[in-house]
């Protein structure tokens, strides 16, 4: 552009040159005006207090005296605290457990929603309720009446011999219940599984049916490969939110974390860290070890993806 | 099209009310009256109540504008430690005693003597009272109300396992023995709770035994293999089914073991039946916690609550009117009765006007009061999260997932790191 001969052709196009840079620096402006809002948000609220926990995490700060620094002491602690690899423990079981099972479920509900049938709106609906209440507090409460002692669960595992006794209060059951809860709001995942699966040609069922492919062969071979994509990007969505779950552990165990600090997620943690012991440095050390921690499991899918996303209909998975 | 004219016009007017935004936010009345910000920690029928008695003070001082706020127990800390390091703290604040020596030792409290004789009178306060709110010889906190340690039992479980309602001066094995044979004759519900989450009952038997749970320089009065004793000692409690299984009592919560029909006995502050009176039918009553001395129940008054102003605060004067008229006009003991403890006034004390509940503490108080000593010096700076971290391993032994030996070693080091830090 810079190098062209300045204004020989048309003659509206000498004008439109020197329109354009002050225009364009206007209308700049005005977008920017228009972004301020956000642009404020984002370094007032996220980029600002993301810089000074940056800072923080590399000092002694208790929210009243000045900042200590202390190098790299709060990341060492953290090795050395025993609850800290427990709050890491409980917090990969949850993610290794409720994020599978729930896209599995997602899947298998949007495959069944996906053909057409009466009443399919209703059905899509009432699914995705649960979601919508997403981590509500009152959810959190019900869930908890549901599987204490003498609760819905433990009188129908009861009746049929099962004696477990309450889910809330033993802490080898306590963040299975997190865990169901995280499984039962399978709505989003499946909403945009049923997009994905909207969008597989019919020719390839078609021609897998001329095959003489089975059902189970025609997911394995047609559906899967085809809504790997979408399968990827619910996978990564939902890993991501389950490292950052906080509410539901808050809610059912009552502020605790408990019984036992079995269902001390990594985010409660730090919350009592920063809040209730206000050790301030730590807990943004902790902050950012955690992105970290799911940068590097985000990095290892997107490598991973390589082998199942795009090359899928060779080897069949 | 729109001009630049045009334009300019509408950046400015933008750009004012973005000015009238920021003014907004410094706020300030330029008509005389002073504007106090008060905070305080409870629930909603507190709230009522309170605004009773800011309206009965606003009537009295008519240039003076109280705007209360308040949260409940653990927000409210949340809060005023946030509001603290950000270096400001409402006018008047409600001020719990683990945490006075540590708001103090921050210089975040006003020294109230400087008040005493033109705007504060602290005259009435009980003579038990007299030092609670010093800390080093400064005045920082007046006392509200005044609550003691207590078991509250529901006497028709106690009598019907033939087990003597309990009088001053039984023991700990008197105690362990009661609720074995509720808990044996009952068959549905259990004599006592696990205490093993109550640091309270610790320091009762520490006092018991002659010593205390904070130590003069600060430190914690209590070494590992007590601390391990301690919890040792719920276990043939746990195993004979005398005690609520600490899984059952975890999934009441937040109720109280007695209040969700569990246990027929449970340890706790006196003014806490209230509360517990509001989650049961059953009837309650209260009795004097055992002894390993008879001669020493260990037991004190303690402040439920005080009252201290923010040592920065632009209008000290009128904080303390607001402090004088809340702990001293017997109009506000009837407002609150025994609501927020027994009045820690006199004339309060003998003003207010007592509902059932508070009179069965009172007359609890009375009977024991010449036994309570005064209050331990204000617990040390850090004191307030102990609380929470006994309880967290007094259930991790509860359930069976730490020994007493291993817990004893984590809280003792936690109080290391967290005391005087």
């Amino acid at each position: 552009m810079a190098e062209r001969p300045p204004a020989k052709a048309s003659p509206d196009r000498p004008a439109r040159r020197r329109a354009r840079p002050a225009r364009a620096g206007r209308e700049g402006a005005a977008g920017y005006l228009f972004l301020s809002p956000w642009i404020l948000g984002i370094v007032l609220l996220t980029l600002g207090p993301m810089l000074a926990s940056l800072y923080l995490s590399f000092t002694d700060y208790n929210l009243f005296d000045q900042p200590e620094w202390v190098g790299l002491d709060n990341y060492a602690a953290m090795f050395a605290d025993e609850r800290w690899r427990g709050s890491v423990r409980v917090t990969l079981v949850y993610v290794l457990l409720s994020v599978p099972a729930k896209l599995a479920l997602a899947l298998a509900v949007a495959m069944l929603l996906a053909r057409r049938r009466r009443g399919e709106g209703f059905y899509r609906s009432a699914f995705y309720a649960p979601s919508l209440l997403g981590a509500s507090v009152s959810l959190a409460l019900v869930w908890r009446a549901l599987f204490m002692q003498d609760g819905a669960v433990d009188r129908t595992l009861s009746s049929v011999g099962i004696e477990l006794g309450g889910w809330v209060g033993n802490p080898d059951y306590a963040l299975l219940v997190l865990v169901v809860l995280a499984i039962w709001q399978f709505g989003a995942p499946m909403v945009i599984f049923l997009a994905g699966l909207k969008e597989v040609p019919q020719e390839l069922y078609e021609a897998a049916d001329v095959d003489g492919a089975g059902r189970w062969r025609k997911f394995w071979s047609v559906t899967v490969p085809m809504i790997s994509p979408v399968i990827f990007f619910n996978l990564l969505l939902e890993t991501v939110n389950a490292f950052q779950v906080f509410t539901a552990s808050y809610v059912v165990s009552n502020a605790t974390g408990g019984p036992a600090d079995s269902t001390l997620f990594y985010t409660l943690y730090l919350y009592f860290q920063g809040f209730t012991d206000f050790r301030m440095g730590y807990a943004s050390a902790m902050a950012w070890m955690l992105v970290a921690g799911v940068g590097l499991v985000t990095l290892l899918l997107f490598r991973l993806s390589r082998a199942w996303v795009y090359y899928a209909g060779e080897d069949g998975r | 099209m729109v001009g630049t004219r045009g334009r300019g016009r509408r950046v400015a007017a933008a750009a004012a009310v973005l000015a009238l935004v920021a003014a907004g936010c410094g706020g300030g009345a330029d008509d005389g009256t002073v504007e106090l910000r008060y905070a305080w920690w409870g629930n909603a029928d507190r709230a009522e109540l309170t605004q009773q008695a800011i309206d009965l003070f606003e009537e009295q001082h008519p240039n003076i504008s109280v705007t209360p706020t308040f949260q409940e127990w653990d927000a409210y800390w949340q809060r005023l430690n946030t509001d603290a390091a950000g270096g400001g703290l409402p006018d008047v604040m409600h001020m719990d005693y683990m945490y006075l020596r540590e708001y103090a030792d921050r210089g975040l409290l006003l020294d109230l003597n400087e008040q005493v004789g033109e705007n504060l009178d602290v005259s009435g306060t009980l003579d038990a009272f007299a030092d609670v709110g010093t800390v080093d010889g400064a005045r920082y906190a007046v006392p509200i109300g005044g609550n003691t340690f207590t078991m509250v039992y529901i006497p028709e479980e106690f009598e019907a396992a033939g087990v003597e309602v309990p009088e001053d001066g039984w023991t700990w094995d008197d105690y362990d023995a009661a609720i074995e044979q509720v808990s044996e004759s009952s068959g549905e519900i259990y004599g006592g709770h696990d205490y093993g989450t109550l640091i309270w009952v610790l320091e009762l038997q520490l006092r018991q035994e002659g010593g205390e749970l904070f130590t003069e320089d600060g430190g914690l009065g209590v070494d590992a293999a007590r601390l391990a004793e301690f919890w040792s000692h719920m276990q043939p409690l746990r195993d004979s089914g005398a005690i609520v299984p600490t899984s059952e009592a975890v999934e009441v919560q937040p109720l109280a073991t007695i209040g969700a029909g569990l246990s027929a006995s449970e340890f706790n502050w006196d003014n806490q039946l209230a509360r517990f009176t509001g989650e049961t039918d059953r009837e309650l009553a209260l009795a004097p916690v055992p002894t390993s001395d008879p001669d020493n129940l260990g037991q004190y008054l303690k402040p439920s609550m005080m009252y201290a102003a923010f040592s920065r605060t632009e209008h000290p004067a009128e904080a303390a009117m607001l402090i004088d008229f809340m702990t001293n006009s017997p109009e506000v003991a009837q407002i609150f009765g025994g609501s927020r403890g027994i009045p820690a006034n006199t004339a309060q004390r003998e003003g207010a006007e007592y509902n059932e509940v508070d009179q069965a503490i009172l007359d609890y108080e009375d009977a024991i009061f010449d036994q309570l000593t005064v209050p331990p010096p204000a617990p040390p700076a850090g004191a307030g999260s102990l609380e929470g971290e006994f309880i967290r391993l007094g259930e991790t032994v509860g359930l069976g997932e730490a020994t007493p030996e291993e817990a004893a070693q984590e809280f003792i080091a936690y109080a290391e790191q967290t005391l005087g830090s």
